[in-house]
């Protein structure tokens, strides 16, 4: 499974109203090839919206998406979603969650299951195959969404608050698998948190949107060096600052 | 799976308990000769062996079970697909919902004697009011769990690829399965209520017509014998539907 290499994201004047809720207006964002971005930004502020919208799940109002070389019309073969709520077929088993990206892609049974089975694995569930979602925690059953958008070989991972509803120590060492997988196979993402330590922590720059309407507010850069996973970098003065830093611009939001 | 914890076997244990209370009890009242409706229900279990030993019984409920399954299959199989089609398409759902939810909560004996004018007094009618009865709480129970899908399992399926009959047959469809069984179990019961209904309305077949024919010639024993007969139909089957629900949906 030789990962592709990552494309960039262009986002071109996107908005987007919901009835007579303007959700986002005239967002301009470049996301680079292998980049990790995330966006952040009080409750409503329309960051999963964008989110949807890079996924083509959403169709914009006006403006375009350019996900490499594609025009974004609807979902695409080079995005793979994590969802927040975890999104998993409750009648199917782990490996069956697993293979269901390649499944609808047309991937033939045999390759489908090695495939999956190596996802599963790489995301730490080796062993939990037959097991069905009802019977994992919430940290596990996140780990079965990540490892179905891992099979498929994405060039660009979207991630919607994937540790929102998993409790802190699992969301840390979920954090710190993920930066392992990301370095391993290098894939542009981008991430929708409320964190700030999370956003901090995971990303090059965290891009802040200001309350509805959407609008690109700020962005912040994250020089913290990496491996950031293998060193203690929540516990230095740099990381606090940065985090400092993007309460700042945020506080004044609210 | 499973054991099931203790407090399950003690309600069974009561609730055997409480069956055997309510027979010794009707049993007293029938010896002490309270009523000529109350026969003891020693006299009911030998009328009840000699109904099925003299064939009385098994030409009836063999009458009554066929009527049953012409009326409850195709009340399966078209409240399956209309309540799924309803489900998926709201043009569907806007033009037949005032219809169902009337028709559902409607007094449907009521449209028996419409039944009795079209088909005539023929079995064909207890068919007829077994679909009636049946069909509008599979058909509600489908869609219900078709748009109670959730959103999210349709958009990872449509980020993957998935097309309108990907998503029916990966997607809505088996989120849709366990309401789908509860209206079919619920269906099943409606359906036994339809087929004694329609036989005691057109009075010619089956065990509904032995109740009439029983209860209009007093012979009160026999009538018993056949209620308790239509009783262990109606628990037969509704146990066989929750077997089926249990054996399709074992993920939860």
């Amino acid at each position: 499974m030789a990962a592709p290499a990552p494309v960039p994201i262009v986002v071109d004047g996107v908005s987007k109203a919901f009835g007579p809720v303007q959700a986002l207006v005239d967002i301009h964002l470049r996301v680079r090839a292998g980049e990790f971005l995330s966006l952040i930004g009080p409750s409503g502020c329309g960051k999963t919206t964008l989110l949807k919208t890079l996924a083509g799940l959403v169709p914009a109002d006006a403006g375009r998406v350019v996900v490499g070389d594609r025009v974004v019309r609807g979902p695409g073969r080079e995005c793979s979603v994590v969802f927040q709520d975890f999104a998993l077929l409750p009648w199917a088993t782990v490996q069956k969650n697993v293979e269901f990206g390649l499944l609808l892609r047309g991937v033939p049974a045999a390759e489908r299951a090695g495939t999956a089975r190596r996802a599963i694995g790489k995301v730490g569930l080796a062993g939990f195959e037959e097991a069905y979602p009802a019977q994992l925690s919430g940290g596990m059953q996140q780990r079965v969404g990540l490892a179905r958008a891992l099979a498929v070989s994405p060039q660009v991972l979207l991630m919607d608050e994937p540790f929102a509803s998993i409790d802190e120590q699992t969301r840390r060492l979920f954090q710190d698998d993920l930066l392992r997988l990301w370095s391993e196979e290098r894939k542009t993402v981008v991430l929708v948190t409320h964190s700030m330590e999370e956003a901090i922590y995971l990303s090059d720059r965290v891009v802040v949107l200001s309350p509805r309407p959407g609008r690109v507010q700020q962005e912040l850069d994250v020089p913290l060096p990496r491996p950031r996973e293998t060193a203690d970098v929540r516990a230095t003065a740099d990381f606090a600052r940065l985090v400092d830093g993007l309460w700042k611009i945020l506080r004044k939001l609210q | 799976m499973k054991p099931p914890p203790a407090g399950e076997s003690d309600f069974g244990r009561a609730g055997l308990a409480a069956v055997v209370g309510l027979l010794v009890a009707w049993e007293a009242l029938g010896r002490l000769n309270v009523s000529m409706f109350v026969p003891p229900v020693s006299h009911v279990a030998v009328a009840w062996w000699q109904l099925l030993a003299n064939g009385t019984l098994v030409r009836a409920a063999s009458s009554s079970l066929a009527s049953l399954a012409k009326g409850f299959v195709p009340a399966a199989l078209l409240g399956v697909a209309v309540g799924l089609a309803m489900g998926r398409f709201a043009t569907v759902r806007y033009l037949l919902d005032g219809w169902v939810n009337a028709l559902m909560s409607a007094p449907l004996s009521a449209l028996v004697p419409v039944l009795i004018a079209i088909f005539g007094i023929r079995d064909t009618v207890v068919a007829a009011t077994v679909f009636m009865f049946s069909f509008f709480v599979i058909v509600v129970n489908t869609m219900t769990g078709v748009r109670g899908t959730e959103r999210s399992l349709v958009e990872m399926a449509r980020v993957f690829g998935a097309g309108e009959a990907a998503l029916f047959g990966r997607i809505y469809l088996p989120a849709a399965l366990p309401a789908m069984m509860l209206g079919l179990r619920l269906g099943v019961v409606q359906a036994v209520k339809g087929m004694v209904v329609g036989e005691m309305l057109i009075s010619l077949v089956g065990l509904g017509e032995r109740l009439i024919y029983y209860g209009n010639t007093f012979l009160i024993t026999e009538l018993y014998a056949v209620i308790v007969s239509v009783l262990l139909i109606a628990l037969i089957t509704s146990q066989l539907a929750q077997v089926a629900d249990r054996a399709l949906i074992r993920w939860k």
